[in-house]
Parts: structure tokens; C-alpha cells; sequence
């Protein structure tokens, strides 16, 4: 794991995808260009203490020295990030935590997004070696939601689910993940997921009853960020305490780990 | 006439008043790559137990809307063996003071572990925390007692040489004698204060924010009660006193040495700004030069009343 840095980063862009949905290019030449997919950066929203945490964020896709932050405003933290404006500075520490193991090429990776979880997967996507098979699904609850352009949406080949039909497949990504399997030999595939946790649960089942290892990246309160605080703490599925979300994460092998909520075959 | 900030306590002598509160970073060296240890006095680690603790069930931390934290950590630390075995070599040794706190539900774990700390070479010193909220035994019940706290000051100051800091409770109903008690067993140091129990509820899940549903607040608006505890002990008691609680610019930093203290910790705001340290010191700096004061230490127990 490379050392946490910490760097002013330069918005360089912003703009609303979709309904609350923002997307940010934040020039960060010292930690952009050694972010591994699954790694995140801890965001400092405002220097007044309201609210007084940082906001832990997966690293989008990276084109040299810039990195993309696309998030849903949830409250005031993000809500004064999605105020940022081109030239604001931005106060990072990054990267952080442990990402995505490197993807076998050989095997065929399942990326499974839900909603603003495709972020951390759209870098999985572009760090896989450009011939390596892949298979990318996101689930979202509506077109209006869309945490992506449908231009990017095409440009990566990605299979989308929507709860109300209007894009792609009608129904949950966790549906749509089980019909791709049901026509498939699932013996040389890796399933890569983020969403939210009933979503993640559900892949964690799915995975399970198929046999198909899953890497789950996972998302809860923060402080530090660091390991240094122990806030971040994940129930080990061997009783044996807990991981740190921040160091031994965010991605863990989904078996390794108790999600919340758990429903297991 | 150059700034001096350094604060010297009972012949220790500290390049600045700057420490790190215990719990907030970890065994020093998780801030190395991000933060500018020179402006600090000391840091102080995250306590250590006789027994590994695996700490509370998530969540462990939530934010209040008036600037601060809430955390249910529970003491999680590898235990006392395990610390000397993998993690004592990354002490951030010849960076600055260092401090190992201690924290047991009984007297004899306190020493005990105690014990085992004094075969490292490297350390300044320990803070006894007698007043976590945030674990069912010891904790707060040891520390709002101030005959207990006698027995582990007492027993600790037998076994070392060291500078002993106590971190004290905010909840006993009067600093004066829990303060005299941890003098009289031959505390070096009070650090007021630790975290307030609170808690936060999630009303559209009906639920409380934490894990244990109460914690301990921390943070910008614990200043005003961190003030008026570190201007308690410093008055019942003729000792250094580490203020601890919602320190976050220069300004908070000359205010608690006004109050009496000697030494400031600096906690939840290294989440937010790993800056802190020197940005701090920075500030305290200017607001000397600006009303002619050479030497922050001057400013102890400064406050005209």
C-alpha cells in the first residue's frame, strides 16, 4: 500500500449528471496518477468544522493528473462539495486504503454497480489490460438517476438495470446479475461490486450460492481515515473482531466480512 | 526577540505545548506521511491494555450538527504483548516526545501493563486514562471515583520514574478533589478532559447512530466545558495541566493556557486537518507577537479574574 498523501487539489470541472448527482475533476498531480482502483480520497468539504468530518470518496476514472469524484448530495458535506467551482481548491489525503486486487486476466472480471457504486469500477474498468474479458452491470433506480452519461454508459459497454425500465433491464442489478449467470459458465469469473449494502448483500448471495468469488468495496462512517482511529471497524465473518474499513478496506473479499444487512443462501 | 513555544513541566522540557489526545493517533506513525510533527510538543498514543480489545460494534462514530463527534471506539488495541511484539517499532521515536497511555478495569491491570512498557527505552512517559465512557467496566466507574484513582496513581508512581499524566473524567460532579487525589498519589500531570457521554439518533430509522446507541462527544463545541475543567484543576492543584477538548485554532490554544494549562492536546481535529499542529502553533505565534508576548509560556495561568 503507498503512503497516504496530502495535496491541494484544483477543481477543474464540475457539473450535475443527473438530479443531485455530481461529478468533479480535481487536479491532484501527486496522488492522481498512483490511485489503484478501490481506493479512496478523504475530502476535507469546508474548514469552518459544519460539517467538522471528511468525506471518504472513491476515486473515479484518472486521466493523468486529474481524478474524477462523482457523488449523490446526501447532506450538508456533500452538498457544500457540489457547491465547489472550477478553480477551487480542494483539501485531499490520498490515496487510501487497500483497492481492488489486480484482475486476473485470464478470468473473466463482473463488474456490478449500484447506482453511485460504479464509481470505484469505472477505474477497475480502465486499470483492467485492454484485452482482459469483462462484463459490466449497473443498477440504478431510474434513467433520471443515472450516475453516468448514457455516452459513458455506451463507451464502456455497460448492461444497466433500472427498477422503473427506463434504461435496460427492468428490475434490480442483483436480477440482472442472476440472469447473466444463468447463461454462463461461471467457473473463470470474479465478480467486483459497490453499491449499497442491501444491493451488496444480495451480490454476496448470489456470489455464494454460484461459487464466484466476490470483491465487495464497502462504505461506512469514517473518521481518520488513517487507521489511526479505528471508527471505520467491518464485523469479520470469523468472529475474530473486526477490519478497518480505511486500511484493510475498502474492498474485501465478500466472504471475509459481515455485511449489513446480511441475508446468506 | 525570537518566539520561544516551548513549555517546560516538572524539568521536561517540550519544544511547544502541542500534544495529540489519546485514541485520535493511533501509535504515531499513521499521520507520518501527512503531517508535520516538528511543531509538536509530545504525542500520546492510543491507550493500551493487559488483554487484546476488539472495541465496540459499528457504527463507532457520527457527526453532531454543531461541528462535532461522537465516537464509540471501545478501546480497541492490540493489548499490551502484541503492542511490544509488532507495533512498539513504529513509534515515531526521535520526532518528538512520546507518551503511551494506559488504560485497565482494575489496578492491577493498570500496572501491569505499566510494567511491561517501562523495557522501552524510547518513551517520555504515560497518560493513565481512568475515564473512557465508552467501556462497561473501569472507565468512567474507576474514574469518577477518586479513591480508585488514588490506588492507580499511587501504584503506577511506584513503578516509574517516568512523567505520569491521569487523564481525569468531565462527569465527576467536582474537579477540586479528583484532582487533589491524582496529585497527592503523585500524578505529573492532569489532562482535563476526557470525551462527554452523548448520544445521536436517527430518527427515520427510529435508531441511535452508534453501535452502543451512547458515546463520547468531542470536538470544537466541547471547548467551553474543556475550559472550565482544565480552570478547575489548575486552581485546586499545583500542576501541568494537558487541556483536551475541542481545540481547533490559536486562538482556543492561548485560551487554555490562560485557563492554566500547559499542555494542549490536539484530537478530532486531526481528522479534519492533519495541518493542525502547525497552523496552530503558527496562529498562537501571531497572536503573541500582536500583544508583545516572547514566550507562550508566559501565558499560563495568565487569565485576570
Amino acid at each position: 500500500m503507498n503512503r497516504p498523501i496530502a495535496e491541494i487539489g484544483i477543481v477543474r470541472h464540475a457539473f450535475e449528471v443527473s438530479a443531485n448527482l455530481w461529478d468533479l475533476t480535481v487536479e491532484a498531480p501527486q496522488i492522481a496518477p498512483v490511485t489503484r482502483a478501490g481506493q479512496f480520497v478523504h475530502v476535507r468539504v469546508t474548514d469552518n468544522h459544519h460539517p467538522f468530518l471528511r468525506r471518504p470518496l472513491s476515486v473515479g476514472p484518472v486521466a493523468g493528473k486529474s481524478l474524477r469524484l462523482i457523488f449523490n448530495i446526501r447532506g450538508e458535506g456533500t452538498r457544500l462539495l457540489a457547491a465547489k467551482r472550477p478553480g477551487d481548491a480542494l483539501d485531499l489525503i490520498g490515496p487510501l486504503g487497500t483497492g481492488f486486487a489486480q484482475p486476473n486476466p485470464a478470468r473473466t472480471s463482473l463488474l456490478v454497480g449500484g447506482g453511485i457504486g460504479v464509481v470505484p469500477l469505472q477505474l477497475l474498468d480502465d486499470q483492467l489490460p485492454a484485452n482482459a474479458p469483462r462484463r459490466f452491470l449497473l443498477g440504478m433506480r431510474s434513467q433520471s438517476t443515472s450516475p453516468l452519461t448514457l455516452e459513458e454508459i455506451e463507451d464502456r459497454r455497460i448492461d444497466v438495470a433500472s427498477d422503473d425500465g427506463s434504461l435496460g433491464f427492468k428490475g434490480n442489478v442483483a436480477a440482472l446479475l442472476e440472469q447473466v449467470l444463468g447463461g454462463t459458465d461461471t467457473a473463470s469469473l470474479d465478480i467486483y461490486t459497490c453499491g449499497p449494502g442491501a444491493m451488496l448483500s444480495a451480490v454476496k448471495r448470489i456470489s455464494l450460492g454460484a461459487g464466484i468469488p466476490a470483491f465487495a468495496s464497502l462504505e461506512v462512517p469514517m473518521g481518520c481515515g488513517l487507521g489511526a482511529c479505528q471508527s471505520c471497524a467491518v464485523p469479520r465473518a470469523d468472529g475474530e473482531g473486526y477490519y478497518l474499513v480505511c486500511h484493510d478496506g475498502p474492498v474485501f473479499d465478500a466472504r471475509s466480512v459481515i455485511l449489513e444487512p446480511e441475508v446468506l443462501p | 526577540m525570537p518566539f520561544d513555544a516551548s513549555v517546560t513541566m516538572r524539568g521536561l522540557t517540550f519544544r511547544s505545548p502541542l500534544l495529540t489526545g489519546s485514541g485520535t493517533f493511533g501509535y504515531g506513525d499513521e499521520f507520518l506521511s501527512v503531517m508535520d510533527y516538528a511543531p509538536l510538543g509530545g504525542i500520546v498514543t492510543k491507550s493500551l491494555s493487559i488483554r487484546p480489545r476488539e472495541g465496540n460494534p459499528p457504527p463507532r462514530i457520527c457527526e453532531t450538527p454543531g461541528g462535532g463527534v461522537i465516537n464509540s471506539i471501545g478501546l480497541a488495541n492490540p493489548g499490551v504483548e502484541a503492542f511490544l511484539k509488532t507495533k512498539v517499532k513504529s513509534l515515531p521515536v526521535g520526532t518528538t516526545r512520546i507518551f503511551l497511555s494506559i488504560v485497565g478495569d482494575t489496578v492491577e491491570e493498570f500496572t501491569a501493563v505499566l510494567e511491561k512498557l517501562e523495557t522501552i527505552p524510547e518513551i517520555d512517559g504515560y497518560e493513565l486514562n481512568v475515564s473512557c465512557p465508552n467501556v462497561k467496566k473501569g472507565g468512567l466507574s474507576i474514574g469518577g471515583d477518586q479513591v480508585a484513582v488514588a490506588e492507580i496513581v499511587r501504584a503506577c508512581r511506584g513503578l516509574t520514574k517516568r512523567f505520569l499524566a491521569v487523564k481525569l473524567t468531565p462527569h465527576h460532579p467536582s474537579v477540586p478533589p479528583l484532582a487533589e487525589a491524582a496529585a497527592k498519589a503523585g500524578a505529573d500531570a492532569l489532562t482535563m478532559t476526557n470525551t462527554l457521554v452523548a448520544m445521536m439518533i436517527d430518527a427515520e430509522k427510529r435508531r441511535p447512530m452508534l453501535g452502543t446507541v451512547t458515546g463520547g462527544y468531542s470536538g470544537p463545541p466541547l471547548k467551553p466545558v474543556a475550559l472550565a475543567k482544565v480552570w478547575q484543576a489548575s486552581q485546586a492543584v499545583d500542576l501541568p495541566i494537558w487541556a483536551s477538548g475541542g481545540i481547533s485554532d490559536g486562538l482556543d490554544g492561548i485560551e487554555f493556557l490562560m485557563a492554566g494549562a500547559s499542555g494542549l492536546q490536539l484530537g478530532s481535529i486531526l481528522f479534519a486537518d492533519p495541518y493542525a499542529p502547525a497552523r496552530i502553533l503558527r496562529e498562537m505565534e501571531a497572536w503573541c507577537d500582536r500583544h508583545g508576548v516572547a514566550r507562550l509560556a508566559d501565558l499560563i495561568g495568565s487569565l485576570r479574574t
